[in-house]
């Protein structure tokens, strides 16, 4: 499904991109070298130089690299469990952002665990019950870092 | 004997009873860590860190330092019984451990391991204590050049000395520079590629950074690959594991070589999986039983081990002298002891002698507690890793995306996690190094703020690289490095063309 060439390509033009985006950056910026020494923009300018160049350059040798490059990176089958396992954390990063923490990784648990892992409901509900009550007592009572949270702990007075 | 001396009040610092405890702590989260998949030395090292910020420095750094040990010996112990590397550090112990642990040999395997690793990392402190000495001695000489000179031969090394393709190593050196230079300018005060964005005025942290290209990225790969244990028996039998600490002895030359390889790994920054590869092939190449090896042979595990261990604790030494960090963990302890408030560097042996011995007496009596620990717990442990990996495995993600809220309280971080855990899928794919990108993102400030330094210091030139003997022979030195694959791959080239031209003739 994903060739090596193609993820190495791929790869290079993420590269060359944030390259670019170095330059332009810097180019806010005083990019010269004055007289004490080299100004905020000379080193972003720089590097973002040699991340386009050296970009280009591993894309050459990739396309340069004979039989290899036809060799499977990644298969329509690992792709599919991949993608299985990267959409709900997107979600769960998401959800967090707007519920906070707890609630984000509680409801996540217990769809991961149901679905992807097929457990009864039952053990899925307790993993997911258990994991943010270990996490409350571990940050907010023993370490007092207090975590990420959204209106239901504001409702709950627990925030 | 100064050195002995300052060992002996390290050991004062080091024995309470709350470092010991501390200890011991950090041992069991480590082997927990390393023994779980997708969890490593490095990432475990930083989701600890947040809550290190608020302990005295010589605690916190017991903490982490006890940590890795136990990561390191966690990592053996999945290699020999599940043929699962926890560690990358431990893929060289599977060669031979795990076929040992197929034939039932599994007690034998796992003693050998830990005993050998234990006296790896003993032999590698033992060389940090001698040559701390030896480095207080020229402290007062380092200045601004002579710490960008030192900086550059770190990544002049990377270069060098990594096995993939150099310009790989660079796009992951130029990637963590970049990165370490969004936010506000140490220097001038300015904003540097924020774009705008409010979130990105602090800067990326590289805490966060790890968290996505270890944990989230390694367990993407695991994921791809579908991941199944199919253990061997992890009981350990007293008997067994007594007659292999009595035949011990008997490898002393694979535990010296292979700790002689550590060590020097460790200390240039070759780092603890390159010095395991590198101790098991010479093991391999000078053993008179080298036709054994990949079929159960002890001295594949412990050549490997010896080596990984050692290579583990001499990467401390110049973390803590110079300021670079021989392998990805000890970057991120790196980053460690700046949040805290020191500095390192040759003066911190001198402003803080208590912070340095104290972390040195802590790493014998460490590796001590971790080999009894590790054989006392490996059971119990190894029967953790029977819960399917469809529960484990979920909750290890949760335990990264809340360690990345952590670092900073930001919910921009959650993402920027993600983003790196793509990234560190793709990095592995594609063979380019996720070290050096942490290293430079860790010291990149450093290093800019040195150079700048020097410069203003010279007047523009950069002719203050080569001012004096010491920071001119490292620019040199540096320099060197830095051509030399370029120099081998274009001799290797000649070469090539010229036994074509003479099969031609």
């Amino acid at each position: 499904m994903l060739t090596r060439l193609q993820l190495e390509l791929a790869a290079c033009a993420v590269v060359f991109v944030l390259g670019s985006l170095s330059i332009l950056g810097a180019l806010e910026h005083e990019v010269g070298w004055a007289a004490d020494g080299p100004q905020a923009g000379y080193f972003p300018f720089r590097l973002g130089i040699i991340l386009v160049v050296v970009s280009l350059a591993i894309a050459a040798q990739a396309l340069m690299m004979g039989e290899r490059r036809r060799q499977l990176v990644l298969s329509r089958e690992s792709a599919r469990r991949m993608l299985g396992f990267f959409l709900p954390l997107v979600a769960y990063v998401g959800i967090a952002q707007v519920l906070g923490l707890y609630i984000a990784t509680a409801l996540y648990l217990a769809f991961v665990l149901r679905t992807m892992g097929s457990h009864p409901w039952r053990t899925s509900i307790a993993v997911a019950l258990a994991v943010p009550a270990v996490s409350w007592v571990l940050f907010e009572v023993w370490f007092t870092v207090p975590l990420l949270k959204g209106p239901v702990e504001v409702w709950l007075g627990l925030a | 004997m100064g050195n002995l001396d300052a060992l002996l009040q390290g050991f004062a610092i080091a024995l309470t009873f709350e470092h010991i405890l501390l200890m011991i702590l950090g041992v069991l989260l480590g082997i927990l860590v390393g023994v779980l998949p997708g969890l490593g030395a490095p990432n475990g090292v930083t989701l600890l860190l947040p809550i290190t910020f608020s302990m005295d420095p010589v605690s916190a750094i017991i903490l982490l330092t006890s940590t890795y040990w136990g990561a390191l010996f966690g990592g053996s112990t999945t290699s020999i019984l599940f043929n699962i590397p926890g560690e990358p550090s431990s893929v060289a112990t599977t060669f031979d451990g795990y076929p040992m642990a197929r034939d039932g040999r599994a007690s034998e395997a796992l003693t050998f391991a830990f005993m050998s690793a234990g006296f790896g990392a003993l032999l590698g402190v033992v060389v940090i204590t001698l040559l701390s000495g030896f480095v207080t001695s020229f402290a007062l000489k380092f200045g601004p050049a002579e710490y960008f000179a030192v900086y550059l031969l770190a990544f002049c090394s990377f270069i060098a000395f990594g096995s993939g393709s150099p310009l790989k190593t660079i796009v992951s050196i130029a990637l963590g520079f970049g990165f370490a230079t969004v936010g506000m300018d140490s220097v001038s005060g300015a904003m540097r590629l924020t774009f705008d964005f409010n979130d990105l005025i602090r800067g990326i942290s590289f805490l966060v950074v790890v968290i996505g290209l270890f944990g989230i990225g390694e367990m993407l790969l695991t994921l791809e690959e579908g991941l199944e244990f199919k253990g061997a028996d992890a009981r350990l039998r007293p008997r067994a594991v007594l007659a292999a600490i009595r035949r011990l002895p008997r490898y002393w030359v694979t535990m010296l070589r292979g700790s002689a390889v550590g060590i020097w790994m460790g200390i240039t920054p070759g780092g603890p999986t390159a010095a395991s590869f590198m101790s098991y092939g010479l093991a391999k190449r000078m053993s008179k039983r080298g036709a054994h090896f990949g079929k159960g042979e002890p001295e594949g595990v412990i050549a490997p081990e010896t080596a990984d261990h050692s290579a583990g604790t001499a990467a401390m030494l110049p973390m803590l002298a110079l300021g670079i960090p021989g392998s990805a963990t000890a970057a991120v302890m790196l980053g460690g002891l700046m949040i805290w408030g020191l500095n390192p560097g040759p003066m911190l042996f001198v402003e803080r002698a208590d912070f340095v011995w104290g972390m040195i007496a802590s790493m014998y009596v460490g590796n001590v507690v971790g080999v009894i620990l590790v054989l006392a717990t490996v059971p119990l442990f190894a029967a953790m890793l029977s819960v399917p990996f469809t529960i484990i495995g979920p909750i290890i993600v949760t335990v990264c995306i809340v360690g990345a809220w952590t670092v900073a309280g930001a919910p921009f971080d959650l993402w920027l996690a993600v983003v790196f855990g793509i990234a560190g899928w793709a990095m592995k794919k594609l063979e380019y190094p996720i070290a050096p990108l942490i290293l430079a993102m860790v010291i990149g400030d450093r290093a800019e703020d040195a150079f700048r330094q020097s410069m203003i210091m010279s007047q523009g030139s950069i002719t203050v690289l080569w001012s004096n003997a010491l920071v001119g022979t490292i620019s040199t030195l540096a320099l060197l490095l830095l051509a030399s694959p370029f120099v081998t791959a274009w001799i290797t080239s000649m070469r090539a063309r010229k036994a074509l031209h003479a099969a031609r003739e």
